[in-house]
């Protein structure tokens, strides 16, 4: 870790990414498929956090999409050229994408190989935490998080209220996304080929994915009872277990608790609100 | 005024410090925007919290020498209030993003602010007058009594107290569906454009109603999706041209004319990578957080993670200059992508003469880079290092080798003390930075003296 740096929950996990970025950085003996994986490591956890908030960052997530996208190309590449690969697309793992506080990363030592680096395989044996962490991903697995990240951003964008837009003129929409280059287009085409049946399964609301019971175990209803409660809609941010910390909010608990809010007296400022909103004053 | 830019080396001093001490932050009052007006007589300051802070230059007086020149607080406000998006259930953050002056036409100061998804225009007017002597009412307003009115005066205005007052004149809102990055008045004085990560709109400073989409990158299908908008501004003499900067390092210069949708550039400025600096991160430290035009219109400034560079806009192929600001770094992506620091923003800025380009840095660090001379320095706002009136140290990194008194090694960067957001006087030495809750204003040491 970089000096006196932000200050962050100790997890074990977190101080092994912070271990392991450092040793990337430091040490050039590093092999590069190691450094490689590391990085899609990072990438990829970075990825699936932002999934877990309410409003992923759109620029933060199209740049760590790049890198993987980029990392995947080369992997492919290679894998493509060479038959036996040690360090790609052995899925053989069922996927476990680290969550910030889940204790067991998957563990799996590359086995034996033709590559150049099988030297290096054997070498770094002993070096502990660098190679106790790293993951095991398939390209599939990469596209689909990429993908799903990126129609999470779609879906939400989707539902908000129709922007004030005055005809653009006589100019038709360009079709085709301007900025990106045909041959990397084409590219893609084969990456994205395989989210098929992965954008139906990683669905586009993370409230699918939990339980809803287990959001609501937690949380003291007991203010939602009362006439008062206007405040406590807002207010009950407190995140009840590990997993909670990465969620910015939880708007979906007040969305979804209809009946809660029908108990509520709602507050004269926020009926307002609403009034605005839907006058679009 | 001030001494002659870019022939003598420029001292500079801290002129004043706003801003509780460290210990007492809340995340509240963390600045995330400066903004000079057109005449430098203004200065203005958004923060995290959803307020504007205006400060007013003190006219120079010959009684009291040490005055001269200070920025005191003009106005207080709060622009924008934390929303909630009950359709997405998100919160909109009441952060200013972004404060730009209008130019003056009146006796009133007009400046835009914005927040992720609304801008607002508001009205600073002041009153140091008031009427007196009505016929009808007295002096606390209450209506007099008609039969102890014997005959008529008429109301003469008086002296009073000043009083600023700021009102919100236009909010142009659900104009975009991203976050809104940057927002730029054009030099008619009647348009500006407001950017997000996918679109930039066009608005009328009159019409609140209704904007065109100028530029609109949303791909068909959002898995397409490779390239954002960081950054946009109107070109400052051509109100047809303007510029938005791209995630992926590029510059696209636009021409209102050439069509009504301009996702057609007229110019894409772009430097080919160097193959020997490629890593993993390349195209992340490529992105560009900040794209401002010259003064003189000639040329564009933008800043990514590890440089700033100049560009001429009759040449699209490279930048004419390249200036490292923290090259040390670049050994050190892999941990600062960890963190996220690889992410920050940096602003930069240009000089009134065009001849000095400033932007800031990690630990406090903000540096400098002089055009002519080549010459660079690095200074550091920070209550231990600035007295008042005494003239900043220059500062060094050292990487190894070396090791001079008072430099600093890159692993004791304190990464969290990062200056994101600077600003420079239109025409004199005179410099905002901000530093997390703390507005740091300096002067050049000659320029002080002169007044």
């Amino acid at each position: 870790m970089l000096g006196k740096g932000l200050k962050r929950k100790l997890s074990d996990y977190e101080e092994n990414m912070a271990d392991l970025s450092s040793a990337f950085d430091s040490s050039r003996n590093l092999p590069y498929p190691l450094k490689r994986q590391l990085v899609l490591n990072m990438c990829l956890t970075k990825l699936q956090t932002y999934k877990m908030l309410v409003e992923p960052n759109l620029h933060r997530s199209v740049l760590i999409a790049n890198t993987v996208r980029q990392i995947q190309e080369e992997m492919r590449q290679e894998s493509s050229q060479q038959p036996i690969n040690v360090c790609n697309g052995i899925a053989s793992h069922s996927l476990s994408y680290p969550g910030i506080d889940s204790p067991g990363i998957s563990l799996h030592l590359p086995s034996g190989s033709n590559q150049p680096e099988s030297n290096c395989c054997s070498s770094w044996s002993g070096e502990g935490p660098i190679e106790n962490s790293l993951l095991m991903v398939s390209d599939d697995d990469m596209s689909s998080a990429i993908s799903s990240i990126l129609k999470d951003l779609d879906f939400m964008e989707d539902i908000s209220p129709p922007s004030c837009l005055a005809p653009a003129g006589d100019e038709p929409k360009l079709p085709e996304n301007a900025c990106l280059k045909p041959e990397v287009r084409q590219d893609l085409k084969g990456a994205e080929c395989v989210f098929g049946s992965f954008e139906i399964s990683n669905s586009t609301s993370y409230l699918k994915d939990l339980a809803i019971d287990d959001i609501f175990e937690d949380i003291d209803t007991s203010m939602y009872d009362s006439d008062f409660c206007s405040a406590p809609l807002m207010a009950s941010r407190t995140p009840p277990t590990a997993t909670e910390e990465t969620l910015k909010t939880f708007p979906s608990c007040n969305s979804s608790s209809t009946t809660n809010i029908q108990i509520c007296r709602p507050d004269l400022s926020e009926l307002d609100h609403i009034m605005e909103i839907l006058v679009g004053s | 005024v001030g001494c002659p830019l870019g022939e003598e080396a420029v001292d500079w001093c801290l002129y004043q410090l706003n801003g509780a001490a460290q210990f007492e932050v809340s995340e509240a009052d963390i600045i995330s925007t400066v903004e000079f007006n057109h005449t430098g007589e203004l200065l203005a300051t958004g923060d995290k919290g959803g307020r504007v802070v205006i400060f007013q230059r003190e006219p120079e007086s010959k009684n009291e020498p040490y005055s001269q020149g200070e920025y005191n607080v003009y106005s207080t406000f709060q622009s924008h209030e934390p929303e909630f998006d009950y359709l997405k259930s998100l919160e909109i953050e009441e952060k200013i993003n972004k404060i730009k002056w209008l130019p003056q036409q009146n006796a009133a100061h007009s400046l835009l602010s914005t927040n992720d998804k609304t801008i607002k225009l508001w009205k600073i007017t002041e009153r140091d007058k008031r009427p007196e002597g009505y016929n009808l009412k007295d002096e606390e307003g209450k209506l007099k009594d008609l039969s102890t009115v014997t005959s008529l005066q008429v109301p003469v205005l008086k002296p009073m107290d000043l009083m600023v007052e700021v009102t919100p004149r236009r909010i142009f809102a659900n104009g975009h569906t991203y976050h809104v990055n940057s927002i730029s008045v054009n030099s008619d004085c009647e348009t500006y454009m407001s950017a997000d990560d996918l679109r930039i709109n066009l608005w009328h400073l009159a019409i609140t109603d209704r904007s065109f989409n100028i530029v609109d990158i949303k791909p068909a299908n959002m898995e397409d999706l490779t390239e954002v908008i960081t950054a946009s501004e109107f070109h400052p003499h051509h109100c047809n041209l303007f510029v938005y900067s791209s995630s992926k390092g590029s510059l696209r210069l636009c021409d209102m004319r050439a069509s009504a949708l301009c996702d057609k550039h007229s110019k894409l400025f772009e430097e080919p990578e160097d193959p020997s600096n490629r890593s993993f991160f390349s195209e992340i430290i490529s992105s560009v957080s900040d794209v401002k035009f010259s003064h003189s219109g000639r040329y564009m400034l933008t800043r990514d993670y590890l440089t700033v560079k100049v560009w001429d806009l009759n040449m699209e192929t490279k930048p004419i200059e390249t200036y490292q600001v923290h090259d040390y770094l670049r050994s050190k992506l892999c941990s600062l992508y960890e963190n996220d620091c690889i992410f920050d923003k940096f602003e930069c800025a240009w000089n009134g003469s065009d001849s000095v380009i400033m932007t800031g840095a990690y630990n406090n660090f903000f540096r400098m880079f002089d055009r002519n001379t080549k010459r660079d320095v690095t200074l550091e706002a920070s209550r231990e290092s600035s007295k008042p009136r005494a003239i900043l140290k220059p500062r060094r990194v050292c990487v190894g080798g070396k090791r001079r008194k008072d430099d600093i090694s890159v692993d004791s960067l304190d990464f969290t003390k990062k200056i994101l957001h600077t600003a420079w006087h239109p025409t004199e030495n005179i410099i905002a930075i901000a530093a997390t809750n703390n507005l740091y204003i300096f002067q050049d040491k000659v320029n002080s003296e002169m007044h």
